[in-house]
């Protein structure tokens, strides 16, 4: 755990992330008539219900398939002379720069200055079924979690088995797994916020929301 | 055969290594695939030896169709095999392949015989209408619940009459399958529960109340007789039988003999020899029937008293192909199934019968893989540093693990089965082959460490000790 | 001086007025109107009192003569300002000036659930042998209350129309007679318990088997909203009022194809309003309201208390009229009421007594049903030849003596003579088992043989597979070497499907998730039912344009080239597992299976034919965006219609069983698809009563993109069930089996 405002100099003298767009599978490529350093956006409306920028169309088997930015910023490289060629599935198209937004930053710091209950091994991850219902309807930090309980579900190898959770008493703050992906060994599952830290968090976020300009 | 084919391989791992050697052997080009997850197999940097850049594609994931077409379109390929598991049996797969647009060969059985052996049902019916001997219960989906209960009835009474002390009936889903909606039944007072569970769980699952009894049998051995046919499907040939008794618990098998017993070192109480013959028999005449056109495997289960009941067919290529190969011969040579069934998919004429083929000796086949046998089989995944083994002429390992060493581990992928490599065995009787097998795994140096640090757990232990029972019924 | 100031505000009030009916429009003498008032005001400064007085009555002369003349030039938009305009009469204003004394139920202000929709008690006093008698009424209606906000413009929500429905009832328990004032721009699309649509269904539902006389006084008819409330038996129109299947504005947006809230030209929206024949004069015209009741100069306001009197005598004489004509017992009074005109009769005078008695009361229902079942018959394009016709005719009568002779007499008999047969039958048995006892316990089990349940359990058995392995009909789509993305791809993690594989065997259901593509109509018409056994009927009606809608021939001579079809609605005899049904199809292929004259047709006639024949009724409603609007009130008279026809069917004690794929919205579903007591959906459709984007243009809320899914509609009680496309055959037969009315003899 780490100081915060320490970790918030860090974001601020490098506030942005650049992140690869790439192919999410094989077939032959066309970009759209985007061009580099235009501005794009991830899935926007209420219920991310709009679709994000138009970045390229993928057709595997006569059958068109759109590349759509997943994330708000500025598209910093585009590929462009991959254009009407065959590409494997991972090919990077271009790199979009994401300026942090105040809830990411918030994730971030979180990660740094709360427990984080880590993945002991390489596998994908979801929690126990009465835990995954509460957080899919009520949000994750309804859920209080204590050692020793049985919090997670752990699958690889086409084989599942039981993963107990082990820290200090809290809720559960932040949950960084996405059920579909893999997660690597020692990356932060969960955050899990102990009773006394919770005024702590609330400055956090509140420090947050005063400091941090939402640029771009 | 036109050397013009180009083959796509649908497949990873080690059956991916022995079809692009089977390509080669054949002076076939080839195609192969990885996902991101795969990018350090063994097969991907012997694709990359023997066929260069352009025979090597990434894609987003072995189960996606598309995925592997369009690569086929893009590399220019004719031909698909798909290997097994993933789409081998997939009839769909096998029927897009061949009436899409640009059709490609598929190398397997034609589509209509996947699906038609696939069905359980129907398998059972068709063993049933030849005389193939299936085991004791319904053949068809029983809806209604006094003919349900005759039915158990009538097996708890066979059951008794054969001597079998505990009769047991097993009760499931017709149109179940993978273990789901199956259950026994000890008691015939219990039956009707039973009945109804099931029934209310199939009509809940697949929108079908059909149930389907039989006997459950308990003490049995697993054996299989190793098919081949050319793309005429009349003349199909067998090289021989297969003992696959021992399995892990999950079910899983993990030491596969060939012949499927031997009766020259072993005693057993019926005559295993009439029944290995009865066994290939029927398992022919099944496949003439059908016209079945590529490689295949009729599993069947022997009871101790040496009565065989079909299980079911698997129209694909099995892991366990190499151990019928190491004790057969074509016309006196050595022969490889899958280069066989890719040179008869393609249109080749067999150019042998069944009296060129001879057998010899007896084969084993380990299957290597880092588990944990003293916990349920669990997979042990981490990093291997340390693999090796001593190379003699009765001995082939398939493998796609590549040379390690401690700078330079193979992380094992987490997505797929557990199978590292395997060990094929050969002696020219069962005291030699289990010596052979004994020495191969005391010299087998399998070593590595998780991201615990804790050190790789092997099932290699678990096979030296299931050796010394092997055909033992 | 106080006085002329009051005078010369009203005139201001009166311009303001003319402004706001006529913006941009005659500015001339809006103008000219303007500066004399300017120079009266200015006048009035300085002149004497006499000067003021001729200057001021010459003033007002010219403003009424401008008045009548723009009240000439009233082109049908100019009149949906009218009623628009918050100066109108309202529901207020008729409560007290129109009945002699009231009471609002149940709400006060706005202190109710909905008040857009209220409901008073109110009575009319009259002279009955010299003596003064109060008759009471029900009052319901839309109010707007002068554009008061919380009124909504009188939008009624779900729970407004089913307080109306509630009460509708209570007047029935009461026997007294219903006015319904109907000021809607239309429903207000809340899908909330039980649906906008549902619930406008219901109320369609109730009030076409109302055993009390129901008048309804048009002054904004909008579309759906006022179906809500007006199936009456005399449908009374204010002259500057409008009734129409849907806004100039939306009306404009669609022939526009306007998206996203964009606004058309205000040309466009003339040319619309006069297009759609919303007048008091074209509803008269067609036959869907019966008076028309003359209104002040540029339409009534609540200071017209010469008009009040009017509506007064003219609800009077409407309820007169219903209540003789369904007692059918006082020839006088009924001749009085035909022969003298409006004002020439004071109908307080007169003495009719309101209430009905059990036999009226039929009577009063059946002309009601009869009256809606006729209406727009004539539009209604029937290729049909004489003799064709003549034909059906013959087989109709014979189809009801048949079925008058079968289930009523035959099988209501043979059943009783069966039951006998059954219980002597058991008697015997008894009997049988008693004097038999002793000499069956002589006997012995026979030995079972044990070959024979051995060969039974290890041999090939008798088994008549069903041969369901592939669908009778195979869409186009299937013929494609392409594959498709399952729109939830990204969320559930679906591969692609060869469409071959999706549009075949798979049915256009994704192999992971089970979303539903959507299909033909053709699927469901060739998969569900036994092979061979469709007998289409009524081929020969077609779609046409009873307005002349500009440009409308075109499009729909268009849409039927491309389906093949003559109107959007196949009406057809099947079996289903041998038992015959009568099926209508929506088709939403065809012009987004949008419901007019020739829809509504057949649907009646196919209801007759069920009903007739004792068959089930099933409706498969492949796709409907709602009433055709090119048909205008041609259209929306569907609504009540075809939920008349089944009412009546369902009353014979029939089976009505509605079945929803792709997307369903609108008039049908607020009216005779929504009214069905068995209503299912095909997963992955979407049911509702207006679209997102008109929920959005109309309610200003945001809805999310699932919110007319077929399991929120299941979850709201819109629906009874959610069916996968595969299983469609099975849960037919499971309906018919387990669902349904009285007389169906199949079982």
């Amino acid at each position: 755990m780490r100081d915060i405002a320490e970790v918030m100099e860090e974001l601020k003298a490098a506030p942005y992330t650049e992140r690869e767009v790439c192919a999410p599978h094989t077939g032959v490529l066309r970009f759209s008539d985007i061009e580099e350093g235009a501005r794009v956006s991830g899935f926007t409306g209420t219920w991310k219900e709009i679709p994000g920028t138009h970045i390229a169309t993928i057709t595997r088997e006569k059958n068109p398939c759109k590349v759509l930015a997943a994330e708000r910023g500025v598209l910093q490289k585009l590929y462009r002379d991959l254009d009407g060629s065959f590409v494997e599935a991972g090919t990077p198209l271009g790199v979009i720069r994401h300026y942090l937004t105040r809830q990411e930053v918030v994730s971030k710091l979180l990660k740094e200055s709360l427990y984080a209950f880590c993945a002991p091994e390489r596998a994908k991850y979801y929690f126990v079924p009465d835990v995954d219902k509460k957080v899919k309807i009520l949000g994750c930090r309804t859920v209080s979690i204590h050692d020793g309980m049985e919090l997670f579900i752990v699958s690889r190898m086409k084989r599942e088995a039981p993963l107990c959770y082990s820290g200090p008493a809290g809720i559960i703050y932040d949950v960084y797994f996405d059920q579909t992906k893999n997660v690597d060994a020692g990356s932060p599952l969960i955050v899990v916020c102990p009773p006394e830290q919770q005024s702590a968090v609330e400055d956090v976020v509140a420090r947050v929301q005063s400091e941090w300009n939402e640029g771009e | 055969m036109n050397k013009q084919h180009k083959v796509l391989i649908a497949n990873r791992g080690e059956i991916a290594v022995r079809i692009i050697q089977a390509c080669r052997k054949l002076g076939l080009d080839f195609v192969c695939v990885h996902t991101a997850e795969d990018a350090c197999s063994g097969h991907v940097s012997l694709a990359l030896e023997l066929g260069g850049e352009k025979s090597l594609y990434r894609i987003s994931s072995y189960h996606d169709a598309n995925e592997l077409l369009s690569v086929a379109d893009e590399s220019g390929a004719t031909a698909v095999h798909p290997g097994y598991g993933f789409f081998a049996e997939d009839f769909r797969f096998a029927r897009r392949v061949t009436e899409r647009g640009r059709p490609l060969v598929f190398l397997g059985p034609s589509w209509r015989v996947i699906r038609d052996l696939g069905d359980k049902i129907n398998t059972k019916r068709l063993a049933r209408s030849l005389g193939v001997p299936t085991v004791p219960g319904s053949d068809r989906p029983v809806y209604d619940e006094l003919e349900a209960e005759k039915i158990a009835r009538s097996l708890f009474d066979f059951q008794m009459q054969q001597g079998i002390a505990r009769p047991l009936v097993l009760v499931k889903a017709s149109a179940g399958g993978g273990g789901m909606g199956i259950e026994e039944v000890y008691d015939i007072d219990m039956f009707r529960q039973v009945y109804r569970r099931i029934r209310n769980y199939a009509m809940r699952q697949f929108k079908d109340e059909g149930v389907l009894i039989e006997q459950r049998i308990k003490d049995f051995n697993h054996l299989e007789v190793q098919v081949l046919s050319d793309r005429s499907g009349r003349h199909p040939v067998h090289f021989g039988t297969r003992n696959c008794s021992i399995q892990s618990t999950g079910r899983q098998k993990r030491l596969e003999v060939a012949p499927g017993f031997d009766p020259s070192s072993i005693h057993y109480d019926f005559d295993a020899k009439a029944l290995l013959d009865e066994i290939v028999m029927h398992s022919l005449n099944m496949a003439r029937k059908v016209g079945y056109d590529s490689v295949g495997t009729w599993e069947w289960i022997v009871t101790r008293d040496g009565h065989p009941f079909l299980m079911e067919v698997n129209t694909r290529i099995q892991v366990e192909n190499g151990v019928s190969a190491a004790i057969s011969r074509v016309k006196g040579k050595e022969v490889d199934l899958i280069a066989e069934q890719i040179r008869t998919g393609l249109g080749e004429p067999l150019g042998y019968t069944q009296d060129d083929i001879t057998f010899h000796g007896v084969g084993v086949e380990y299957r290597i893989i880092a588990e944990d046998p003293d916990n349920g089989f669990a997979p042990w995944v981490g990093d291997i540093d340390r693999f090796s083994w001593e190379e003699h002429d009765w001995c082939r390992v398939h493998t796609h693990v590549p040379p390690v060493s401690k700078e330079n581990p193979y992380t094992i992928p987490t997505e797929f089965d557990p199978n590292l490599a395997l060990a094929i065995i050969w002696g020219k009787d069962l005291a030699e082959v289990s010596a052979n097998g004994l020495a191969f795994l005391d010299k087998l140096r399998l070593e590595g460490h998780d991201g615990k640090g804790e050190a790789l757990k092997s099932n290699v232990e678990f096979l030296k000790k299931k050796t010394e029972r092997i055909l033992r019924f | 001086m106080m006085e002329w100031e009051k005078q010369l505000h009203q005139l201001a009030d009166r311009l303001s007025y003319l402004k706001d009916i006529f913006p941009g429009k005659h500015e001339e003498d809006i103008s000219l109107l303007e500066s004399r008032l300017e120079g009266m005001r200015k006048k009035l400064e300085t002149c004497s009192q006499e000067e003021a007085q001729a200057d001021m009555t010459s003033l007002e002369d010219l403003f009424f003569f401008i008045e009548c003349k723009l009240e000439d030039k009233l082109t049908p938009m100019d009149k949906v300002r009218i009623v628009r305009h918050p100066q109108r009469i309202c529901l207020r204003d008729i409560l007290e000036n129109v009945y002699d004394n009231y009471t609002e139920i149940g709400g006060q202000g706005e202190h109710t659930n909905d008040p857009a929709m209220v409901i008073a008690r109110a009575y009319i006093t009259r002279k009955r042998h010299g003596k003064v008698c109060h008759q009471p009424v029900l009052v319901i209606g839309h109010e707007k209350g002068h554009g008061e906000e919380f009124r909504n413009g009188g939008s009624a929500k779900p729970w407004g129309n089913a307080k109306a429905k509630h009460y509708m009832g209570v007047a029935e328990t009461e026997g007294i007679p219903i006015h319904a004032y109907v000021f809607t721009p239309g429903g207000y699309p809340l899908e909330d318990y039980p649906g906008a649509a549902q619930q406008i269904a219901r109320n369609i539902y109730e009030m076409a088997g109302l055993t009390v006389p129901l008048i309804a006084i048009f002054s904004e008819g909008g579309s759906g909203g006022a179906e809500a409330i007006s199936l009456a038996d005399k449908r009374l129109m204010l002259s500057h009022g409008y009734y129409s299947v849907i806004s100039p504005e939306g009306a404009a947006a669609i022939e526009g194809r306007l998206r996203g809230g964009a606004r058309a030209s205000a040309e466009l929206v003339e040319r619309c309003a006069k297009d759609l024949h919303l007048t008091a004069e074209d509803n008269l015209k067609f036959g869907y309201i019966d008076k028309i009741i003359q209104e002040p100069v540029l339409g009534a306001r609540p200071y017209h208390y010469e008009f009040f009197r009017t509506i007064r005598q003219e609800v009077i004489r409407a309820t007169d009229e219903v209540v003789l004509a369904a007692r059918g017992l006082a020839p006088l009074r009924a001749a009085t009421l035909r022969r003298f005109r409006d004002r020439e009769l004071n109908l307080d005078e007169i003495s009719v007594r309101w209430d009905l008695s059990r036999k009226a009361r039929q009577r009063l229902v059946e002309r009601r049903q009869n009256k809606f079942i006729k209406a727009s018959h004539r539009e209604c394009q029937n290729r049909r030849s004489v003799m064709g016709r003549l034909g059906d005719a013959w087989s109709e009568q014979w189809w009801e003596i048949y079925n008058r002779l079968i289930y009523d007499f035959y099988h209501r008999n043979r059943r009783t003579f069966a039951n006998l047969l059954d219980e002597l039958g058991s008697e015997w048995e008894m009997v049988k088992l008693r004097a038999m006892k002793p000499w069956n316990r002589l006997r012995r089990k026979p030995v079972v043989e044990n070959t024979a349940a051995e060969e039974e359990l290890t041999t090939l058995s008798e088994w008549e597979e069903s041969d369901r392995s592939g669908w009778a009909w195979v869409s186009d789509k299937a013929k494609e070497d392409r594959a498709i993305s399952c729109p939830y791809s990204a969320k559930r993690g679906c591969m692609d499907m060869w469409a071959p594989d999706l549009y075949n065997e798979f049915a256009g259901v994704c192999s992971t998730c089970g979303h539903h593509f959507p299909m033909e109509y053709q699927w469901v018409m060739n998969n569900c039912f036994d092979e061979n056994s469709l007998y289409e009927f009524n081929t020969e009606v077609e779609a046409g344009n009873p307005l002349s809608f500009p440009g409308f021939d075109e499009k729909i001579a268009e849409a039927k080239r491309k389906t093949g079809l003559k109107s959007g609605c196949i009406t057809f005899e099947a079996r289903l597992d041998g038992v015959q049904v009568v099926v209508a199809i929506l088709v939403g292929s065809f012009r987004g299976g949008s419901v007019g004259v020739a829809e509504g047709s057949k649907f009646v006639a196919a209801a007759d034919r069920a009903r007739r024949k004792r068959y089930p009724f099933i409706v498969y409603c492949h796709g409907t965006a709602g009433i055709r609007i090119q048909e205008g009130t041609h259209g929306v008279i569907q609504m009540p219609r075809c939920t008349v026809a089944v009412r009546r069917y369902i009353e014979s004690g029939g089976l009505y069983l509605v079945l929803y794929d792709t997307k369903s919205y609108g008039g049908p579903v607020a009216s005779f698809l929504g009214c069905a007591f068995y209503q299912f959906a095909i997963r992955s459709s979407d049911i509702g009563f207006a679209g997102p984007g008109v929920i959005k243009n109309t309610t200003g809320i945001d809805i999310p993109p699932d919110h007319h899914n077929c399991y929120k509609a299941l979850s709201r009680g819109h629906i009874q069930g959610v069916w996968d496309r595969r299983d469609v055959r099975a849960n037919l037969r499971q309906a018919l089996e387990t669902m349904g009315g009285r007389n169906l003899y199949y079982r």
